[in-house]
């Protein structure tokens, strides 16, 4: 996204956020505008997601939507349907927008170039309307309103949300960001909108060629925190990682939590961990984020993503608020 | 404090480039001054190092301790005991102990045994795969914290590519350097000799030349976007010295090592002692071109590193048939004259070129140079070694200092030896005194 654009999204965010107020959405007072009165948005998850399908779901029922959740779509994936088809039929019930999560990169687009295809065809069976999509997250390659949550709680702590001009902050996103995708949209959305960023973690987590996107790089965490504004903190995905024979042997490790690019838990955590003794050396004013799930102990200390520097509830906040506008933009009123 | 001096000897510091009859004087575990006429000034002791070479203390980078796991063979104590009786100062420990040297507990339990028993400095070269299997990598980072000075899982190669490029990323990341042990392992399968008609004739397993070339190019073309400090450890063959020469003309941070053995040894010797299992390296023994290439590979400065690859087995696992006995042969006592009988009567080198390969670069492969070992500078730590490079001398068993007697090098008349060493200002060996 150009940086015009990212400004266009933040702030219609900025504007939801605003009528929501900075205390969590209270659900029971219903609506909060009309934006997307009429609507029907689907939620076609392929991939399991609790925080963003929820947010989501919320953002839309405020503004007047009604919520289709498709969330166990493996089953007629697992009868043989492609993903366009299952796309396509959901489409062709007369929904405006799919939400759709995918664990393939690439996904959502072509799911979206698909609908736009038969959008334009004529003849019977096939959408009358077109159907907008939106990306909730294909493989590692991109997650758009997480990306743009973060930018949106970054501009908030360092009042940047006039212009969300980020210039002069330095941000570093430490961890798996070989396998995240919130790593790739965050570090594309941070860097157009003028924002330092550094990429910290091993080299098998880090790879040199994630510099394309705009960042830095760097394996000497210690070494970096004095000079970070922000740490966007990421999980390991275990799930995305090649396993080695030997480390689903390995003692005392489950297979779940073994990969091929870590030696061990213990020696990430040593190195990588946000302790509390790492947190203190970030800038005095510095902010703590995470994108969740967090695995408290492994990449972050409780007492850190408890702590005062931590923004990790308000990144959900403002996920609602960012989701808005993306609807809002794609099929609102 | 008491003060230690060395007189009347030819200095030689191959990190100046430097060659200057001077004394030396040691306070405490540092160099204080080194110049003329220091001889007059009060001392403790004293030693006479005239038509002597004072070099600094040599450094082994390639050694096997054997301890923990086969204290019969050789143990800190012993095998620093016999490296220091061959002038070394410093000894690199290679991982492939039982347990395997595989994680930070066991970096700093070498550490501790050497801080209680050894007679020099002792640094660990951790394994890169768990439990040296080639599967997984080991805890890479933890193990430079605790002191690893490189990585290895010599006795093995790291043989999966998939492993390797993982292994070069981390290991540069470590700042550390990784030392390969270059053999294919499928290729090798029950090779216990260089496959060559000799191999066929004694019907003997064959280990050829390319199990070993394969490996270093596979190797430094996965280095090419990397730019990891890699070592190829104790070279066999000829055809290795071209890669090797290829990749450093190219740029790249690409070393490799020489042993004495392949250096005077070939293979013919297997069949004229008839079996003798004291021929049995790993590598193997290859032929006479392969001795002239690395003797050209070492005149020209593509191998820059000496190191003996000492490996100390005892009588029972060498005492067997050929295909059964162990690989491998001792090396501190002896290395220094082999070198000079290999390189120096043969003039492929110098004395001087000779101690800068076993001083200051494998200092600097193995990181000791930021600890200012493999030079000698006032200021820094008082590791020397004094060298009379014209002893005349027979290796015999009394000269044997180690657990081990692993040499078919007994009864060889050489020249050249260490005749004093000081480790940290401590006199290790004095055979002046």
């Amino acid at each position: 996204m150009s940086r015009v654009d990212l400004v266009n999204v933040l702030s219609l965010a900025r504007t939801f956020r605003d009528r929501i107020g900075n205390a969590p959405a209270n659900l029971a007072d219903g609506p909060i505008g009309d934006e997307l009165r009429g609507r029907v948005v689907g939620n076609l998850f392929f991939e399991d997601s609790t925080r963003t399908r929820v947010s989501f779901s919320v953002a839309a029922k405020r503004l007047g939507a009604e919520v289709i959740d498709l969330t166990s779509v493996g089953s007629s994936t697992s009868k043989g349907e492609t993903v366009i088809d299952t796309a396509a039929n959901v489409a062709s019930m007369g929904v405006d927008a799919l939400v759709i999560r995918h664990r393939s990169s690439g996904s959502a687009h072509m799911i979206a170039k698909a609908l736009d295809n038969l959008a334009g065809s004529q003849g019977g069976g096939v959408l009358h309307k077109p159907c907008s999509v939106i990306n909730a997250g294909d493989g590692r390659h991109e997650h758009p309103t997480q990306g743009l949550l973060d930018i949106f709680t970054v501009a908030d702590a360092f009042k940047r949300l006039k212009d969300f001009d980020l210039t002069g902050i330095t941000l570093g996103i430490v961890g798996d960001i070989g396998s995240s995708r919130v790593a790739r949209s965050g570090i594309a959305g941070f860097a157009a909108l003028g924002a330092r960023v550094i990429c910290i973690g091993p080299p098998s987590l880090v790879p040199a060629a994630i510099r394309t996107l705009g960042c830095e790089t760097c394996h000497d965490f210690d070494a970096v925190l004095p000079q970070l504004d922000v740490i966007n903190v990421l999980r390991i995905q275990f799930e995305r990682h090649e396993v080695t024979a030997g480390a689903a042997k390995a003692e005392n490790q489950p297979a779940a939590k073994s990969s091929a690019a870590i030696a061990s838990i213990r020696e990430y955590t040593e190195f990588f961990g946000l302790t509390e003794k790492r947190a203190a050396l970030l800038k005095p004013a510095a902010i703590v984020m995470h994108p969740g799930p967090i695995n408290r102990g492994v990449e972050i200390a409780s007492s850190v993503a408890d702590g005062k520097r931590s923004l990790i509830l308000r990144q959900v906040h403002h996920g609602v608020a960012v989701r808005m506008a993306a609807m809002a933009l794609c099929i609102g009123n | 404090m008491a003060r230690t001096l060395i007189t009347g000897g030819k200095v030689i510091d191959p990190a100046t480039n430097t060659v200057v009859d001077a004394d030396i004087a040691i306070i405490g575990d540092l160099i204080a001054e080194i110049g003329p006429k220091l001889s007059k000034l009060p001392a403790e002791k004293v030693i006479d190092a005239g038509g002597c070479l004072v070099t600094p203390g040599l450094i082994d980078p390639h050694v096997h301790l054997r301890e923990p796991g086969n204290e019969r063979a050789e143990t800190i104590a012993s095998g620093t005991a016999a490296a220091a009786a061959g002038g070394f100062t410093s000894v690199c420990c290679m991982p492939n102990t039982t347990p395997a040297l595989d994680t930070d507990t066991m970096v700093h339990f070498v550490l501790a045994r050497a801080e209680q028993t050894a007679s020099c400095r002792v640094f660990p070269v951790a394994a890169v795969s768990k439990g040296r299997h080639g599967q997984e990598l080991a805890e890479l980072f933890l193990m430079a914290k605790a002191g690893a000075v490189g990585f290895t899982d010599d006795g093995d190669c790291i043989a999966s590519a998939g492993l390797m490029a993982r292994a070069l990323a981390a290991v540069k990341a470590t700042g550390k350097v990784l030392m390969q042990h270059c053999q294919e392992p499928t290729m090798t399968r029950g090779g216990v000799m260089h496959a060559g008609e000799i191999s066929a004739r004694l019907d003997l397993g064959g280990w050829p030349r390319a199990a070993e070339e394969l490996i270093i190019e596979r190797d430094v073309r996965l280095n090419r976007s990397v730019g990891c400090a890699y070592h190829a450890q104790h070279i066999s063959s000829g055809g290795s010295i071209d890669i090797i020469r290829q990749a450093r003309k190219a740029g790249m941070p690409v070393t490799g090592e020489a042993t004495p053995h392949h250096l005077l040894l070939t293979c013919d010797l297997i069949e004229t002692s008839r079996y003798d299992t004291r021929y049995k390296m790993n590598p193997p023994l290859r032929e006479a071109s392969d001795i002239a290439a690395l003797k050209e590979g070492i005149a020209d400065g593509t191998i820059t590193v000496l190191g003996t690859d000492h490996a100390p087995h005892t009588h029972e696992s060498k005492d067997v048939p050929f295909d059964s006995a162990s690989f491998g042969i001792i090396g501190f006592e002896t290395a220094l004259a082999l070198y000079a009988k290999a390189l120096v009567d043969d003039n492929v080198i110098g004395w001087s070129r000779m101690i800068d390969m076993m001083t200051w670069q494998p200092a600097k492969l193995c990181g000791l140079d930021r600890k200012g070992l493999g030079r000698l500078g006032v200021g820094g730590p008082a590791d020397i070694t004094i060298i009379d490079p014209t002893e005349k001398w027979t290796i015999t068993e009394e000269c044997l200092v180690g657990q081990s007697r692993n040499t078919p090098f007994m009864g060889t008349a050489v020249q050249g030896r260490a005749v004093g060493v000081v480790v940290g200002g401590k006199v290790k060996l004095n055979r002046r005194g």
